[in-house]
């Protein structure tokens, strides 16, 4: 569903991702975890068509972002790490404003947008001014749009700031759900307790190189470390690449 | 101390950083650009007053009340400047920037907060009105062959000037945030100040000054000039820095230095004055404007512009777009202002033309009549620039931080950048058009010059539109608070420039045309071969001009934005 070949970025004289190759499976939650500037949102800014890639290629679901980027636009759910939206829309004029944009159909729009609001816990505050939200509001408010369309994947970047326990717990239920019905989901995070909680396989990403990738079993043999938790296999691995 | 100098060290630093920056080398050029208009500006306003001053010392007994009371004017416009200047930007500066959170949070008292901060603003308010008022004092200088006493306090007095009026405006928006929430503050004292100025344009104009130069009104002349000699009002600091300015220009010392004394002990009085206060009363106002403003008018739900018939006609994305576009646009308080201004400006224009002169004109009024019409296209097109420099440049930059939803959305930038063109096309080629025909008929001009300027202005205004969306894609500033003010930037001015070379082009090609059939018309001849020629070649080169206006500025401007990412 997800395929990145060779996917490069360059800032300057500054090598942010490194030829990065990876495939992932239709039905797949992908964490994608990393130290602090390690390449994991500019990798997920490229596969949202926010960024241009220096090299390489993005395929999702048989598309490639080079050839197609507003048909591989149309399948994606792209949910950025900080919540920067339309301050003077309100959040229903928000969806409305999404909806349009992804061509989804009226009917379907009047059904969905209020109970995705409501699941979210903002219908209450529909009609007012996003300029007047919380950063939480504004998160789930995203999270709520990226999903009006239906789209076969979801590329989120930290998906957890700022929200509130509830919703962090309703947001990995959901993420599990949409998994099951065949949403392929890719996630970055520095939360290593939900990564290891709610992803297939995991990816570690250091210095714009991914380092190593598998299930949290797998890289526990890659770090020989088995009786650890992701969180000492995620030091163990980073520091190996950083001692020379 | 020693906590308000560290808390202005970052704005120092930054300043200083801006030279090590990624782009260093474009901003070298951005500032000999800026730095050369700016110094032709600056000679410009020195060479006016100068021979301003030069022509008042050679009239008879007025001479130098005029150029006293050109002074005082002086004096209290720059005065009047820096107080509405300072209002804003102090208003920003103490409420509204985003690193508050920050410097709210460290442990530094209230007060010094408020003095960095104030300080900030004050320097961010009055640099450049004290660049420009110091051509006006030079010439003052020469032209009274002043000594550098006289400079020495001009110097002295500028400084009060600015720190009185940044004082009073930083004091007004301390004791107005204390009722008001701060974004309603801005909204507030924006429109206070447009309107203000609407007024002080309309009466200015509705005053008709072109009557003083007019001989009839000599006797009236003379009353008006014998009430110039009114003092001004002691108890006010523009009169004692006026005062202390004039005494140093014709070197009497004494008045200089009672005045230059009068105007710093009241400069420190009002120091201390805003320290007391502000230590009592910025922090609750700075809490209060965290709090979310209500929204002015509640919303219609999903109805209304949604249910606009055109609409229903577009494309999804496009559709998104456009209401998006036009709700933003008119739920930004801060742009109706500016709106009102343009209403105004529209009337003024209008007004002129309502008055002007012909039948006193020694040249012919149906050929005077004609020429005005014609040279209103350029002028006419120039308005539009200026009012799309300010709304249409600014149209890409407005998406802010918010553009990744453009990026991640299924929509081209040049799709976006159409719809954009079409929102700003409709309302300025309205404007254009009823500036045109509106004028076209109080001047009583000929059917053909009706047509020809209501075609030529049809053809500009969508180059001008495709200019300004084109030049704010090339140059956008996603990262600014005041989108806005990117015209004043590098891309912004040569948008403005490029675009006066535009209507020049246009006007200089059809000139010579129009007034082969303009003469053939009134003469009742025929035109020659070659005129006819002439005339085609002209009008195909203004249509290809046009149409190159349009396509390369908005392919240019998509490049840019698609590759600036």
């Amino acid at each position: 569903m997800i395929e990145l070949k060779n996917l490069t970025k360059r800032y300057g004289n500054t090598l942010a991702v490194n030829s990065v190759n990876l495939y992932v499976a239709k039905g797949e939650i992908f964490g994608f975890i990393g130290p602090n500037g390690a390449g994991k949102t500019t990798t997920i800014r490229m596969m949202g068509g926010v960024l241009a890639s220096t090299e390489g290629s993005i395929i999702i679901d048989g598309i490639n972002m080079g050839d197609d980027p507003e048909g591989v636009k149309k399948r994606i759910g792209f949910i950025p790490d900080r919540p920067f939206l339309y301050e003077k829309l309100t959040a229903m004029e928000f969806m409305r404003f999404s909806a349009d944009l992804y061509s989804v159909d009226n009917r379907i729009f009047l059904e969905k947008a209020p109970t995705l609001l409501k699941k979210f816990a903002i219908y209450n505050w529909a009609h007012e001014l996003i300029e007047s939200y919380s950063h939480g509001m504004k998160q789930r408010l995203i999270i709520s749009a990226a999903l009006l369309h239906d789209p076969v994947v979801i590329v989120v970047d930290e998906p957890m700031v700022g929200l509130d326990p509830a919703a962090i717990k309703m947001v990995k239920d959901m993420f599990k759900e949409l998994a099951k019905n065949g949403t392929t989901i890719f996630m970055s995070t520095h939360t290593l307790a939900i990564a290891e909680d709610i992803c297939d396989r995991i990816g570690i990403i250091h210095k714009g190189s991914l380092i190593a990738t598998g299930t949290t079993g797998d890289l526990k043999r890659d770090a020989g470390v088995q009786e650890a938790d992701l969180e000492e296999v995620f030091l163990t691995l980073t520091e190996e690449q950083t001692i020379p | 101390m020693n906590e308000i100098l560290t808390l202005l060290k970052p704005r120092f630093w930054s300043f200083k950083n801006g030279g090590y920056a990624k782009d260093a080398g474009n901003r070298k050029l951005r500032g000999l650009l800026f730095g050369t208009l700016g110094l032709i500006f600056w000679a410009g306003i020195f060479i006016i007053f100068y021979r301003v001053l030069v022509y008042f010392q050679g009239v008879a007994d007025f001479g130098d009340i005029l150029a006293r009371k050109l002074m005082s004017m002086v004096i209290i416009t720059l005065f009047s400047l820096l107080v509405f200047s300072s209002i804003i930007t102090s208003l920003t500066k103490l409420y509204l920037s985003k690193d508050l959170v920050l410097v709210h949070s460290m442990p530094v008292s209230t007060s010094k907060i408020f003095l960095a901060r104030w300080f900030e603003s004050t320097i961010d308010s009055s640099w450049m009105v004290i660049i420009y008022s110091l051509p006006v004092f030079l010439s003052y200088g020469v032209v009274y062959k002043a000594g550098l006493f006289f400079y020495a306090i001009v110097c002295l007095t500028i400084l009060p000037l600015c720190l009185i009026a940044s004082g009073i405006s930083a004091l007004v928006v301390v004791m107005v945030a204390l009722f008001l929430p701060a974004g309603r503050l801005r909204t507030f004292f924006v429109f206070l100040g447009f309107v203000l100025f609407v007024i002080l344009i309309m009466a200015f104009r509705l005053i008709r000054p072109e009557r003083l130069v007019n001989p009839d009104a000599f006797t009236s002349l003379i009353l008006y000039l014998k009430s110039l000699e009114t003092p001004g009002s002691p108890f006010i600091p523009t009169t004692w820095i006026f005062d202390s300015i004039q005494a140093a220009l014709t070197g009497m010392m004494k008045s200089t230095v009672f005045d230059l004394i009068l105007t710093w002990s009241f400069t420190v009085t009002l120091i201390f004055v805003i320290t007391w206060i502000s230590g009592v009363t910025y922090f609750t106002g700075y809490s209060k404007a965290q709090t979310a403003t209500g929204r002015m008018f509640p919303s219609r739900g999903l109805s209304g512009i949604r249910s606009a018939y055109i609409l229903n006609h577009m494309s999804g994305p496009t559709r998104a777009f456009v209401v998006k576009e036009i709700k933003t646009f008119f739920r930004d308080q801060t742009q109706w202002p500016q709106i009102f201004l343009i209403v105004a400006l529209i009337a003024v224009y209008l007004y002129n033309f309502s008055v002007l002169p012909f039948a006193k004109s020694p040249i012919g009024i149906i050929y005077l009549q004609n020429l005005f019409s014609f040279l209103n296209m350029g002028l006419a097109t120039f308005v539009l620039t200026a009012v799309a420099a300010r709304f249409v440049y600014p149209a890409v930059s407005i998406e802010g931080e918010a553009f990744w939803i453009v990026r991640s959305s299924p929509i081209r930038i040049r799709t976006l950048l159409w719809i954009k063109f079409a929102v700003y096309f409709i309302p300025l080629l309205l404007l254009a058009e009823i500036l045109i025909v509106v004028s076209n008929i109080l001047l009583n001009v000929t059917p053909f010059m009706m047509a020809l300027s209501v075609t030529t202005v049809f053809l500009m205004v969508p180059g001008i539109v495709s200019m300004g969306i084109g030049f704010g894609a090339a140059y956008p500033d996603f990262q600014s608070e005041n989108p806005a003010q990117s015209v004043t930037s590098f891309g912004g001015l040569l948008f403005m420039i490029l675009c006066a070379g535009f209507i020049a082009a246009v006007i200089v090609i059809e000139a010579g045309p129009v007034y082969s059939i303009f003469m053939a018309e009134i003469r009742r001849t025929s035109m020659s071969m070659f005129q006819w020629i002439w005339l085609a070649g002209s009008f195909f080169l203004v249509i290809l001009l046009c149409i190159l206006a349009i396509i390369v500025p908005m392919r240019w401007g998509n490049r840019c934005l698609s590759r600036n990412v």
